[in-house]
C-alpha cells in the first residue's frame, strides 16, 4: 500500500483555501467597496412612496343654530379582479353577483375572460359590509381598493350651493369649488422601506412620514328647514307658471347670512349620471346678472331720502312718462295717477318718472355729472353692486354698472339705473344692497360660511359689518315704512296681523337678442321684500324671480315671496306684535 | 448553529407571514420556522453523539446496508411519486420528488441517506481494495466506484432533478477516492469523465442552462432583465452589499420579508450577510475553513485506511455545500440550489451532516495514537483511546 500521507490533503486544504480567499475578496468587494452601490439598489427596492391622502372636509348646514351633515364621506370599494389568478370563475361570478348585484359592472363574468389584464373592475361603490363578505369567501384573484365618496343624506337639497367633487378629488361649482383647498387638507406623504407587498415595515431609520392634514369641516350659514322651504316653493312655482328659471334667496339682513338660494331646475348629485344640461349645475342667484327692474327703486329711494332731495312725502308732476335728454321714459301705465302724487304713490304704483324725477334732483334738476356721481357712489361704492360680493361660491358673477365718466354711462342710461335697467346686477348683490337699506345702513357681505366644525363642536365664524354708514339710520325707517306700504298698496295678500312685511315688486324688460333693443315680451318677474315682528328689525330679506318662457311680473315672484315668508314667520317663531 | 438558530428566529416571522400570504393561510406562526429549526437542531445533536458513540466499527461493518438503504430508499420515492404519483407519501416539488412525506414529522430527503450510505461504502470498498493492492485496478475497483455513483447520481440528478445534490455526491466520490491514492492518470480519467457528465446534465435540464445563461450573461447586478434566477443573485448581492461592513444588525433584514427567495434556506448567506455584514460573514467562512481544515487533518491522522476515506468523505460532503453554496449567493458560480450546512432551514440535511461530522469527530479520537491503535484496531482499544485524548478536543470543537 503506498500512502501518500498529507500530500493529497494538502492539495485539497490548497483547494479551499484558495476558494475561501476568493470569496473573502469578493465579499470584500461587494460589502465594502460596492456597499454604497448596494445600499442604493436597496434603497429604489425597498423604499416606496405612498400617499396619506387627507380627508376631505365635511359641509353641514344649519338648522336654527345647530349643524346638520349635507355633505359627507363615506368609504366604499371598487372590487377588481386579475384575471390570471382567479381560479374558480363561476364562484367568483356568483359570489359577486348575490352579495353585490346592484354594483357590478355590466357583463362583468366576460371580463374575466380578459387573460391579457391584470385588472378588471367587477363592481363599484361596493360598501364596506358587502365587500368584508365577498372578502369572507376567500376568492382567489379578486381584490379591493378603498375609495371615499361624498355622500348626499339630504339629496338635492342646496346641490347647486354644495357643487360635488370630480373623480380627482377637486371641488366642481359652488362651495366646493371656490373652498377646494380649504376642504381638501394637505395629503401627507409616508417614505418606508416595505416588504415585497408594499406593506411599510417599522426596519430602517430613514422612513418620512408627513401626516396628512385634514380638509376643514365647514358649517354654511343655509338653513336646511329654509332651503327645504325655498325649494318646494320654487318647485310649485315653476310648475304653476311655466318658468324656465325660478330662483329665489332668503338673507338674513343683519348679518348677511344666506339662509337659503335656490334655483329650478336643478339636480340630484347622487344621481350625477342622469344630468344632461349642465346648465343645472350653475347657481343662477349668483352667476346670472340681469337687469333687476322696479325693486331697484327701492335703492334708489333710500339714496334719495339719505342725501336729503326727497321724503316720501315730496311730490311731483306725473305725466305718465319722463323725457331725459330727448329720450322718451314712459311708465308701466302711462294713465295712473297722472298730477301731483307723492314720492310713496311712486314706490306704491312703480312709476318710473317718479324715481327720475328725483334722480334729477340729486343734480338740481337734471341728471348731471352731479347727479351720476352720486348715484354711482351709492350704487357701485356703498350698496356694492356691479362687483363680485365674494360669497364662498365658485361662479360669482359681478355684472355691470357704467361709471358716470363712462361715454355709456350719461343721464339716459343713469335714468334708467334708478328703476332697475340699465345697469345687471346678480340676486345676491341686489339682496345684500336692499338688507342695507332696511336694516338700518349697514352693508355686510353676503356670506355663505358661518362657521367650522372642529371635533364636534361648531365654532360660528364672527359677523363684521363692511360698512355701517350705507344710509342713515333714519333713512332707513322711512325705507322700511315705504317698502311696507308698498307691500299692500297693489297686490293685497293676506295680512298677518302683528307682522311687519314691506316689499317691491319688479317687472324687467329682457333684450332682443336678435334686435339689440328691449322688448315686451318675455319679462322677468322679481319681487323683493322683508318680513318679522318689529318695525325696527326685519328678520329676513327675500328676493325672488321667474324667467323664460312667457312674460313674468313682479305679482308671479310676489305669490313666491308670501309663500316663503308666511312660512319664515312660524319657523322663526316670532311673537306677533301690536 | 446556534447563529443559523439566530437568523431563523429572526427572520422567521417574515418568512411566515411571506408563506401565508402566498398561501392564504394562517398556518405558519411567528415562531414557526425557529421551532422547527430547534427541531431540527435537537435531532441534529442526537445524531451527531450517537453517530460519535456507536463504534465506528458498526458503521464499516453495516456500510453496504447503509448504501443499499440509501438506494432502496431512492427507488421507493421513484416509485410513490414519479410512478405512482401518490402525494400523500411523496412531496412533489416544481414537478420533481425529492421527499417522503412524513405527515406531521416533516420531510425527509433519502439523498441524504444515500449520500451517508454511498460515503461509508465507498470507504470500506476503497480501502479493502487498497489493501489488496487493487486500488488502481480498473476491472475490480474503478469500475464498482463508477457504476455505484452513476446509479446514485441516476437517481439524484436525473428522477430527483436535484444537480446541488448531484454535485455534493460526485465531490464525497471525488474526495474519497483523491484520498485514497488513485493514480494521477485514473484520476484526470475520471475528472473528464464527469466534466462531459457534468456538461450533459446542466445541458439536459432547460432550468440549469437558464442559470449558467443567467450566470454568463453577467446579470446578476441589473434588476432589468429579472428572470427568477438573475432576481435571486441580484437580491442575494443586494442583501450582501447593503449589510457593509458591520450589517443592519438581528432582525433588520429586509430581503428576508420576501424580496430573496429562499431566504430561510439557499440564500441564508446573504441574510446573514445583511444582518451582520462583512465581518459576520468572515466569521462564518473562517468557522467554516477551520471545519474543512481540522476534517482533513484528522484525515492525515487516520488510523487506518478506511477511517481516513469516510472523514476524506465528510470533508468532501461539506466542502461541497459551503463552497457551492456560498460561491453562487455571491455571484461567482451559476446559481445552484444547495443548502449551507448547519445555517440553512432543513431537517434532514442538518441531521446527516451532523451525523457525518459525529462519525469525524468519532475518529478524530485516534488522532496522536493513529498508528498504535490501527494496528491493533479492537473496539476496546478504540474507546480507551477516544478516552485518553478525548476531552480537551470536545471543548476544542464545541467552541467552534
Amino acid at each position: 500500500m503506498e500512502y501518500i500521507k498529507g500530500k493529497r490533503t494538502r492539495l485539497l486544504a490548497g483547494f479551499v483555501m484558495a476558494a475561501m480567499a476568493v470569496f473573502f475578496v469578493r465579499l470584500f468587494y461587494i460589502q465594502i467597496i460596492q456597499h454604497n452601490y448596494y445600499t442604493a439598489q436597496a434603497d429604489s427596492e425597498y423604499i416606496k412612496q405612498f400617499t396619506l391622502h387627507a380627508q376631505r372636509g365635511e359641509i353641514y348646514a344649519l338648522e336654527g343654530d345647530q349643524p346638520v351633515p349635507l355633505v359627507m364621506n363615506e368609504t366604499v370599494y371598487t372590487v377588481w379582479a386579475d384575471p390570471t389568478v382567479v381560479t374558480d370563475k363561476q364562484k367568483v361570478v356568483d359570489v359577486i353577483n348575490k352579495v353585490a348585484g346592484g354594483n357590478t359592472q355590466p357583463n362583468f363574468a366576460q371580463l374575466l375572460d380578459v387573460k391579457n389584464s391584470r385588472y378588471q373592475v367587477l363592481a363599484t361603490k361596493v360598501t364596506r359590509a358587502q365587500a368584508e363578505m365577498i372578502k369572507k369567501e376567500n376568492l382567489a384573484g379578486v381584490g379591493f381598493d378603498a375609495v371615499t365618496q361624498r355622500v348626499y343624506p339630504e339629496g338635492q337639497l342646496a346641490s347647486q350651493v354644495l357643487g360635488f367633487v370630480n373623480s380627482n378629488g377637486d371641488g366642481q361649482y359652488g362651495f366646493e369649488q371656490y373652498n377646494n383647498s380649504m376642504l381638501k387638507g394637505k395629503d401627507g406623504m409616508l417614505k418606508t422601506v416595505t416588504d415585497i407587498r408594499n406593506v411599510p415595515l417599522t426596519i430602517g431609520n430613514d422612513n418620512i412620514k408627513t401626516p396628512a392634514v385634514n380638509g376643514k369641516n365647514a358649517v354654511l350659514t343655509i338653513d336646511r328647514d329654509i332651503q327645504a322651504k325655498v325649494e318646494q316653493v320654487l318647485a310649485q312655482g315653476a310648475a304653476r307658471t311655466h318658468a324656465k328659471q325660478v330662483s329665489a334667496i332668503v338673507v338674513d339682513p343683519n348679518n348677511g347670512h344666506v339662509l337659503a338660494m335656490a334655483n329650478m331646475p336643478t339636480y340630484d348629485p347622487n344621481k350625477m349620471s342622469s344630468v344632461t344640461d349642465i346648465s343645472v349645475f350653475n347657481n343662477d342667484t349668483i352667476s346670472k346678472p340681469y337687469e333687476v327692474g322696479s325693486v331697484a327703486k327701492t335703492l334708489t329711494m333710500g339714496m334719495g331720502i339719505n342725501e336729503g332731495v326727497m321724503t316720501p312725502q315730496s311730490t311731483y308732476d306725473n305725466l305718465g312718462y319722463i323725457v331725459v335728454d330727448g329720450i322718451r321714459i314712459n311708465n308701466a301705465d302711462q294713465t295712473r295717477l297722472l298730477g301731483r302724487i307723492t314720492m310713496q304713490d311712486v314706490l306704491d304704483w312703480s312709476l318710473n318718472s317718479g324715481v327720475v324725477t328725483m334722480t334729477e334732483w340729486l343734480g338740481g334738476g337734471s341728471i348731471n355729472l352731479k347727479a351720476r356721481n352720486t348715484m354711482y357712489e351709492y350704487f357701485h361704492n356703498r350698496y356694492h353692486l356691479g362687483q363680485l360680493t365674494g360669497i364662498q361660491l365658485a361662479g360669482e358673477t359681478p355684472g355691470t354698472i357704467i361709471p358716470p365718466t363712462d361715454v355709456q354711462g350719461n343721464s339716459i342710461r343713469y335714468s334708467n339705473m334708478a328703476f332697475g335697467q340699465g345697469m345687471s346686477l346678480t340676486m345676491v348683490q341686489t339682496a345684500a344692497a336692499f338688507s342695507s337699506v332696511i336694516n338700518g345702513g349697514t352693508y355686510y357681505k353676503p356670506t355663505i360660511l358661518a362657521g367650522f366644525m372642529n371635533n364636534g363642536t361648531y365654532d360660528p365664524l364672527p359677523v363684521k359689518p363692511e360698512d355701517t354708514n350705507v344710509i342713515s339710520a333714519q333713512a332707513s325707517q322711512q325705507m322700511r315704512a315705504m317698502i311696507h306700504h308698498a307691500h299692500y298698496a297693489t297686490w293685497r295678500p293676506n295680512d298677518p296681523a302683528g307682522y311687519y312685511i314691506g316689499g317691491k315688486t319688479g317687472t324687467s324688460q329682457t333684450i332682443d337678442p336678435k334686435t339689440g333693443k328691449y322688448r315686451n315680451t318675455d319679462t322677468i318677474g322679481t319681487y323683493l321684500g322683508f318680513g318679522g315682528n318689529d318695525p325696527n328689525k326685519p328678520a329676513y330679506v327675500i328676493m325672488t324671480t321667474l324667467a323664460g318662457g312667457g312674460n313674468f311680473g313682479g305679482g308671479d315672484a310676489k305669490v313666491m315671496f308670501n309663500q316663503i315668508s308666511d312660512w319664515m314667520l312660524g319657523y322663526l317663531k316670532l311673537p306677533p306684535k301690536g | 448553529m446556534l447563529i443559523g438558530l439566530i437568523v431563523m428566529y429572526a427572520i422567521g416571522p417574515q418568512r411566515a407571514n411571506v408563506m401565508n400570504n402566498a398561501y392564504g393561510t394562517n398556518f405558519y406562526t411567528d415562531t414557526y420556522f425557529a421551532v422547527k429549526q430547534v427541531t431540527s437542531l435537537v435531532l441534529a445533536m442526537g445524531a451527531f453523539v450517537l453517530a460519535a458513540k456507536i463504534p465506528f466499527g458498526w458503521f464499516t461493518k453495516h456500510a453496504g446496508k447503509f448504501l443499499a438503504i440509501g438506494l432502496a430508499l431512492c427507488a421507493a420515492l421513484f416509485l410513490f411519486g414519479n410512478v405512482l404519483k401518490i402525494n400523500a407519501i411523496a412531496t412533489n416539488t416544481l414537478g420533481a420528488y425529492r421527499w417522503f412525506n412524513l405527515g406531521a414529522l416533516g420531510s425527509f430527503q433519502p439523498a441524504e441517506f444515500l449520500k451517508f450510505g454511498l460515503l461509508l461504502y465507498l470507504a470500506v470498498f476503497l480501502s479493502k481494495r487498497a489493501s489488496q493492492g487493487l486500488l488502481n485496478n480498473t476491472e475490480k475497483t474503478i469500475t464498482p466506484v463508477v457504476v455505484i455513483s452513476l446509479i446514485s447520481l441516476l437517481f439524484v440528478v436525473i428522477l430527483q432533478n436535484d444537480l446541488g445534490t448531484g454535485i455534493t455526491v460526485g465531490s464525497i466520490v471525488a474526495t474519497i477516492l483523491m484520498v485514497s491514492g488513485i493514480d494521477r492518470k485514473t484520476g484526470v480519467k475520471l475528472l473528464v469523465a464527469v466534466l462531459i457528465l457534468g456538461i450533459v446534465a446542466i445541458a439536459a435540464a432547460p432550468h440549469r442552462r437558464d442559470r449558467i445563461i443567467t450566470f454568463f450573461s453577467g446579470s446578476g447586478k441589473s434588476s432589468a432583465n429579472a428572470t427568477s434566477n438573475d432576481y435571486q443573485i441580484h437580491n442575494a448581492m443586494i442583501a450582501l452589499g447593503s449589510g457593509g461592513a458591520f450589517g443592519l444588525g438581528v432582525g433588520n433584514s429586509i430581503q428576508a420579508s420576501g424580496y430573496l427567495p429562499e431566504a430561510i434556506n439557499d440564500s441564508v448567506f446573504a441574510i446573514i450577510g445583511e444582518m451582520f455584514g462583512f465581518v459576520g460573514v468572515s466569521v462564518i467562512l473562517v468557522i467554516f475553513a477551520a471545519l474543512l481544515m481540522r476534517l482533513l487533518r484528522i484525515a492525515d491522522r487516520a488510523p487506518d485506511m478506511t477511517a481516513r476515506l469516510v472523514v476524506a468523505g465528510v470533508f468532501g460532503w461539506l466542502a461541497a455545500h459551503v463552497i457551492l453554496n456560498v460561491a453562487s449567493m455571491i455571484g461567482v458560480v451559476p446559481l445552484t440550489g444547495i443548502t449551507l450546512p448547519l445555517l440553512s432551514f432543513g431537517g434532514t440535511s442538518m441531521l446527516f451532516v451532523t451525523g457525518a461530522m459525529g462519525l469525524a469527530f468519532q475518529l478524530s479520537k485516534y488522532t496522536t495514537h493513529s498508528v498504535n491503535v490501527n494496528q491493533g484496531g479492537s473496539a476496546h482499544e478504540n474507546i480507551g483511546g477516544r478516552r485518553g485524548i478525548g476531552r480537551t478536543r470536545v471543548a476544542g470543537r464545541r467552541a467552534i
